[in-house]
């Protein structure tokens, strides 16, 4: 690997070490991965947990979308790593005052937990190809059904309470998972960017409308695709959802900008210069500007004003898709913002990523669209809209 | 298929039941008094350990507290260091992997605030002809200088490092003799400990995948030697010793100095003392 | 419970009592053993070779070297400072000799604003002497001062005396050479001679009769010899010359950066050509151009000389006589 292609340029003084940025576009999309995990799972804990019947249509489907997520939230940090083969020492020898030894195992534990959970909502189909099936997926499918066949309701019944506790453990899984993440920058001293009690928070709540717009913006594509009805009072719900945990975001977000502001700190000017400077268009006109406070007022014209229709579906799709964009950006002016900032408190670096090699754009890029291409090939074998196509699958329709 | 309702259930079948539970449960517990017995024999290989010295025959590290001194006042800025270190720790010969460094402030006349530059700065690397040399520009030579210095700067070995508060494995580490070092073994790359340095002292090596930093050269300073830094500094700007000796150049330093150390605030507790330093110098 | 339940709950536990298994198998041997942290990798570091080695390994041959920096004002300037790191020297490398003594010199003695004054004596390179090109010209890199240069070490001469006697063979009583292939040695600078007499104890300067005779010299008595011949007189030889002087004395205006104006340089630990047997003094010329002898400066410079050069050019400086002290 040649450093000096990754040498940035500066303005100021920063340290002469600082001048190769050290996490690049795949800690962008690290996090951004293990938010819409905990987006997408709270949405279906909506209705799991809490019982909230309007979002039944898309329960099932984010749950699955959970799992194809979490699946792949490994690979950016292991394309990052000098060592990936060793990445088994943070499970092995976890140093416990280290955030990023939680992940090991707090990865871990919510991947089988998410595993489990989707196991036991999809067990009525998995069991209908291990006995009707053919091919090699029957094969599979009788060894993940665990050479059980029963689906008496004695069992369902044990299934629905499983269902409900892992969901139930879910959510404070959830909310640890992707709250270490923003505690992994929240809590250093080096950067004033980062350091801030309300970055946990801050994270978890991005992550929350992050995965509830990707929800958002599925389900509507899904269901044109599949020629179904959306139903309104999901939308509608899921709207809600969005609506209510952006404004909490923004909140948040704006409380810690003016927190480092009020305080000004040592280094507060490089700060100010950086928010006036290379973060205005990324930081005030996209994320907050055009992603967060555009679709708020979005949501709040079409849920005050009662809309329905095609017309409250457009309007949440573009929002979902806006909020889905902007956070993004948040966690790109987070990571990257934070190591533009030199720790001399006198400079700035300029991040120019990469487009090819082990830690470019198009790396980043596949990684961030494989869970959508691990989606659609799940669906391919197990149904989320079950209850429409079980009649279908009585039928004998052998999946492709 | 089962039927609906919850069928009485043959005797045969409730003991195969209990059978493969029980089975199942000593399974569990075997394996789990297999697993405390390896645990308590790798406990037994903990404490103080053996009475043989440690990590060499010659050098014992429970005799050493070593600490570092720098005399800002007397550096003049030759980089003499900056290239010794690299050539004893084989460090890239580039502008942005240091062990140490040495950092410029000079105060323009009607100025408030310093021109700081350091290795990296593209001025000083035309200077010196390549990013393989190291010096700095004369830039300043007919400015009105009100003011100016250098200050050699590297890692503190820090007595609460942050560096090894964040390893996710326990790749890095700090030693009795109060050396924090990086098992080059271990380390997986993942650069959290290079974000978590304020002092901005660690680096990513890119030749071997880990993270890298000033190792007060423990494989000298083990073997009676002096880091290559100190031995080469013509104007003994650095200075290195142990504070279990109180007439150590460091003791003797830090008793006859007011001695500071760099951004205190963080609560790492540095074990680099400065005279010398400046307002402005971060 | 129903029976997919109960192998779920089996496997949970055998995952989890296999990957228990699976940490303590892989944690390696010595972790633990005093923190968080792989033991052995300690050891592993300390076993490190250094690279530098210090002025205590260059003393075991090169010691007048080593006693002439060690008592000078350079004597906090480490050797490796200037003359690089040389692991493995001399078996497997040769330590730098430093050609460009401008850059290298001027990386500590430049003026630079915030190069303190206490610290360093500094010059400005595009003024000071700035017609030469290199400081070495005038400044002994072992003792650079101008005014230590001119101080003569104290000795003891009826002790001294009587252990030059062997040299007298060869170089005179009275340190002229009684024959004129050989040096004179009278009014020789003292740190050339001292330099000359290292250079042939570890063999960097070849010579089947003065490998012996410097070997018996201990490291001690010799910068006593060579102030003991610095201080006897010169003596301007006699004889017929070969060569034309005039013509030398044309070519003798590169030697002087190094050389001085009239053969007396002013760094003493170049030699001085005065008073210097003219035959001597074209076999040195020869030496060099030949490969006997090597020297970073003195080589590049006889190879550019043509034989006829060397011939005028040895007249002209040995019909310099002892000539009037240039400092």
């Amino acid at each position: 690997m040649d450093a000096l292609h990754h040498a940035s340029a500066f303005s100021g003084y920063v340290y002469p070490n600082e001048t190769i940025i050290p996490w690049s576009v795949l800690i962008v999309v690290y996090p951004y991965l293990t938010g819409l995990v905990a987006g997408s799972f709270t949405v279906s804990s909506l209705y799991h947990v809490f019982g909230m019947q309007q979002f039944k249509p898309v329960a099932r489907f984010s749950m699955l979308l959970a799992l194809c997520l979490m699946v792949c939230v490994p690979m950016p940090l292991l394309l990052h790593l000098g060592h990936p083969e060793r990445a088994f020492n943070a499970m092995i020898t976890p140093h416990l005052t280290s955030a990023f030894a939680i992940f090991g195992y707090a990865a871990s534990f919510y991947t089988i937990l998410l595993m489990l959970e989707n196991w036991f909502v999809y067990r009525p189909q998995i069991v209908q190809i291990a006995t009707e099936g053919k091919g090699p997926l029957k094969w599979v499918c009788r060894v993940a059904s665990l050479g059980s066949n029963d689906l008496s309701e004695y069992a369902m019944n044990y299934d629905h309470k499983w269902i409900y506790a892992l969901a139930v453990i879910g959510i404070p899984a959830a909310l640890g998972l992707h709250g270490y993440v923003g505690f992994v920058f929240g809590s250093l001293k080096s950067r004033e960017w980062w350091s801030s009690d309300l970055m946990p928070p801050v994270f978890l709540l991005s992550a929350v409308i992050s995965g509830t717009a990707l929800v958002i913006l599925l389900y509507v594509l899904t269901s044109l695709a599949r020629k179904v009805a959306i139903e309104e009072p999901c939308v509608k719900g899921l709207a809600y959802t969005l609506w209510g945990f952006l404004m909490f975001a923004l909140i948040l977000e704006g409380l810690e900008i003016a927190s480092m502001l009020y305080r000004s700190r040592e280094g507060i000017d490089v700060i100010v210069t950086f928010l006036t400077g290379p973060l205005v268009v990324p930081f005030f006109i996209l994320q907050i500007g055009l992603g967060s406070v555009v679709p708020l007022l979005t949501l709040t014209y079409v849920i005050v004003r009662g809309s329905k229709g095609r017309a409250l579906t457009a309007a949440v799709f573009v929002s979902a898709a806006l909020v889905l964009c902007a956070v993004l950006l948040m966690r790109w002016n987070v990571v990257i913002g934070g190591q533009e900032i030199a720790k001399t408190g006198k400079g700035l670096v300029s991040y120019e990523p990469e487009v090819f090699g082990r830690e470019g754009l198009i790396a980043a890029g596949s990684v961030l669209f494989l869970p959508l291409i691990l989606m659609f090939v799940a669906t391919r074998i197990v149904s989320p809209w079950a209850e429409e196509t079980r009649a279908a699958v009585l039928r004998g329709r052998t999946p492709a | 298929m089962k039927r609906d309702d919850k069928p009485a259930v043959p005797a045969r079948r409730i003991f195969l039941r209990d059978i493969s539970r029980g089975a199942a449960c000593a399974g569990a517990a075997a394996g789990a008094a297999g697993l405390l017995a390896a645990a308590s024999a790798d406990s037994g290989k903990s404490g103080t350990g053996s009475a043989e010295s440690f990590p060499t025959p010659d050098y014992d590290w429970n005799k050493h507290r070593w600490a570092y001194a720098v005399d800002a006042t007397k550096c003049i800025g030759c980089l003499r260091c900056v290239e010794a270190c690299k050539r004893e720790n084989n460090v890239a010969l580039d502008a942005h992997h240091f062990r140490t460094w040495v950092e410029r402030y000079v105060y323009i006349d009607g100025e408030e605030k310093p021109h700081v530059d350091s290795m990296s700065d593209p001025l000083n690397i035309e200077a010196s002809g390549s990013e393989k040399l190291y010096r700095f520009a004369n830039r300043y030579k007919d400015a009105k200088v009100d003011k100016a210095f250098f200050v050699p700067k590297l890692c503190n070995h820090c007595t609460h490092p942050a560096c090894v508060q964040v390893c996710p494995t326990g790749a890095t580490y700090k030693t009795r003799d109060g050396v924090v070092l990086i098992d080059h073994k271990y380390c997986i790359g993942c650069q959290y400990c290079v974000q978590a340095c304020p002092y901005g002292a660690r680096f990513f090596n890119h030749a071997k995948g880990v993270t890298d930093k000033c190792t007060w050269c423990y494989h000298r300073i083990t073997k009676g030697l002096l880091p290559a830094c100190v031995e080469v500094c013509p104007v003994e700007a650095r200075m290195f010793g142990d504070l279990n000796d109180r007439d150590s150049v460091v003791s003797r330093f830090i008793r006859d100095n007011r001695v500071q150390v760099l951004k205190p605030e963080t609560g790492n507790a540095p074990n680099v003392y400065y005279i010398g330093l400046d307002k402005e110098v971060t | 419970m129903p029976k997919h339940i109960a192998r779920l709950v089996l496997l949970i536990v055998a995952f989890g009592v296999a990957g228990l298994a699976a940490k303590a198998f892989f944690t390696t041997d010595s972790f633990y053993r005093f923190g968080h942290y792989r033991a052995d990798s300690v050891p592993e570091i300390a076993a490190l070779t250094p690279v530098f080695q210090t002025p205590r390994a260059c003393r075991s041959c090169h010691a007048p070297r080593v006693v002439e920096w060690s008592a000078s004002s350079h004597k906090s300037v480490t050797c490796e400072a200037c003359h690089g790191a040389a692991p493995g020297h001399p078996q497997s490398l040769q330590a730098t000799i430093p050609t460009d003594t401008v850059r290298l010199c001027t990386q500590c003695h430049e003026k630079m604003p915030g190069r303190p004054l206490s610290s360093i004596r500094q010059v400005d390179s595009s003024e000071h002497h700035a017609t030469a090109t290199q400081c070495i010209a005038c400044h002994n890199p072992h003792a650079p001062k101008i005014e230590a240069m001119a101080q003569k070490p104290a000795f003891d001469r009826k002790a001294v005396a009587a252990s030059a006697a062997v040299c007298a063979g060869c170089h005179g009583e009275n340190g002229v050479a009684t024959n004129e292939a050989w040096p004179n040695l009278a009014g020789q600078n003292a740190a050339y001679i001292a330099r000359s007499l290292g250079s042939f104890k570890i063999g960097a300067r070849k010579d089947a009769t003065m490998a012996p005779m410097a070997e018996s010299v201990a490291d001690d008595d010799v910068p006593k010899l060579a102030a003991y011949f610095s201080s006897l007189s010169c003596h301007a030889p006699a004889g017929k010359r070969a060569g034309n002087a005039a013509a030398g004395g044309k070519l003798a205006i590169q030697c002087s950066v190094c050389h001085g104006d009239n053969g007396r340089p002013v760094n003493t630990s170049w030699p001085s050509l005065v008073g210097q047997n003219s035959a001597y003094l074209a076999s040195a010329l020869t030496a060099f151009k030949d490969g006997q002898r090597t020297d970073p400066f003195m080589s590049p410079v006889a190879r550019a000389l043509s034989d006829s050069d060397i011939a005028d050019l040895a007249s002209h400086f040995a019909g310099l006589g002892c000539g009037a002290t240039s400092n």
